[in-house]
């Protein structure tokens, strides 16, 4: 324990050694790292260095903010306010006005190069980015100072990475990401609505331990995060491929906590960590307190994969076999075949919508190529 | 006589400047406005209805 570092400082506060080491745990869980680091991570946080950061709130809600500051002990609030020094952040800081301006402006030109940059909310372009101003100053003028003299900039939440709800169509105050408004800074993307903070914390924790930042897709964000598809590791894709689908809220499949696909999930075309890391502290997310998936984490969401309620059409390998007891063992052949047999049953009883979107069940052709394989 | 403004005002969620008009230490007049808009009025428009909750809990 340095008699200077975070581990002294946090005991002062009462987060106990063994609580840290939880703490570094969890970070080299999120971030798939071997346990043999965690000591390394300790290492590195224990440390007296705190990277200068900017958070900058522009076309925003706050609630990646608001994801930031919900957390349980140790609190990531609690690591991060002293792994970090936040120098600046409209909704928590103490200064208003010129003084607030001025700790930020500060920063900029006494550290160029040499701060991290934290961004929510898009950047509005539309009309000379008159759309969105602090201290008269466009959120587009701010972006481009700030971030553009940053050793790298994380854009938190959906809005900073892409644009988000604000640029949802017809977009009116043709709202940006941070990397198309400043194609010059460096930048990570960590889209999500909002945010998960382990994510956020993670970066910073990679960043801290290994003097880098984590490996990058090619939308830039980490792949320890938004590598693996939501629908592979959820909690009711057992569901899905029993064939067991919740057909009404509030009916016997949704009481049961059976797959959500048909009111509109869109798991099956999300990459997130959502199911593994979950929301509140590892309390819960949208699917397991039985909403479908809004892909809040994928660029325009809100356009692309049709309402929140609407079935993604074509989704390999969505089976049919749950009413197989009503109406007989014969049908209950079939209905391994898919949407042949999910239509008639559909039409037996006489509910559901009238023209079923088509699905392909490629479950046995797959099949049919993996033991192929495997000889 | 002066007018001072603050922009921007912190510890608030969104963005907000306050202007005031100060005569013999005194506040005579004051105008507040909010510098941000992304329209969601009309991003909402002509959706399904059944969604639109999803961006107003945005705001």
């Amino acid at each position: 324990m340095h008699e200077d570092g975070v581990v002294k400082a946090l005991y002062e506060r009462g987060v106990s050694r063994r609580d840290f080491l939880k703490f570094c745990t969890t970070m080299a869980a999120t971030l798939a790292l071997p346990s043999s680091l965690i000591p390394k991570i300790a290492e590195a946080l224990d440390k007296k260095m705190k990277p200068v950061v900017l958070w900058l709130e522009l076309s925003d809600c706050a609630g990646d903010s608001e994801s930031m500051l919900r957390a349980t002990k140790p609190t990531i609030a609690e690591i991060v306010l002293d792994v970090i020094s936040l120098e600046y952040h409209e909704t928590i800081m103490v200064p208003a006005g010129k003084a607030a301006e001025k700790s930020k402006m500060d920063v900029v030109k006494n550290l160029k190069g040499k701060y991290i940059a934290i961004v929510e909310g898009a950047i509005p372009t539309k009309d000379g980015g008159i759309y969105c101003t602090i201290g008269g100053h466009s959120a587009l003028d701010i972006a481009r100072e700030v971030c553009g003299h940053a050793m790298a900039t994380l854009a938190v939440g959906s809005c900073a990475s892409w644009g988000g709800v604000a640029s949802a169509s017809p977009n009116p105050t043709g709202c940006v990401g941070v990397k198309e408004a400043v194609p010059n800074a460096t930048v990570v993307n960590l889209p999500g609505c909002p945010v998960n903070v382990e994510n956020i914390t993670a970066t910073i924790v990679h960043f801290l331990t290994f003097g880098s930042l984590p490996a990058l897709d090619a939308r830039l964000r980490p792949l320890f995060g938004y590598g693996k598809r939501i629908h592979d590791n959820c909690e009711r894709r057992m569901h899905f491929d029993a064939g067991q689908f919740v057909r009404k809220w509030g009916d016997e499949g949704h009481r049961l906590g059976w797959c959500l696909y048909e009111m509109g999930c869109k798991g099956p075309e999300a990459y997130y960590n959502c199911p593994t890391v979950k929301y509140n502290a590892g309390t819960s997310w949208p699917v397991q307190a039985g909403h479908p998936c809004l892909a809040c984490a994928s660029n325009n969401n809100w356009d692309v994969m049709g309402s929140i309620y609407t079935r993604l059409p074509n989704v390999p390998g969505a089976s049919y076999q749950a009413t197989a007891d009503k109406i007989g063992l014969g049908l209950a052949a079939l209905t391994g075949a898919g949407i042949a047999a999910h239509a008639i049953v559909r039409g037996i009883k006489g509910r559901g919508p009238k023209e079923p979107v088509p699905i392909q069940d490629e479950e046995p052709e797959r099949r049919k190529k993996d033991a192929e394989n495997r000889d | 006589m002066p007018k001072i403004a603050i922009d921007p005002i912190t510890r608030i969620e969104g963005h907000l400047r306050i202007e005031a008009q100060v005569e013999g230490g005194k506040v005579t007049d004051a105008w507040s406005a909010g510098t941000m808009w992304r329209g969601i009025e009309l991003i909402v428009r002509n959706r399904d209805p059944r969604e639109v909750w999803a961006f107003l809990s945005r705001i």
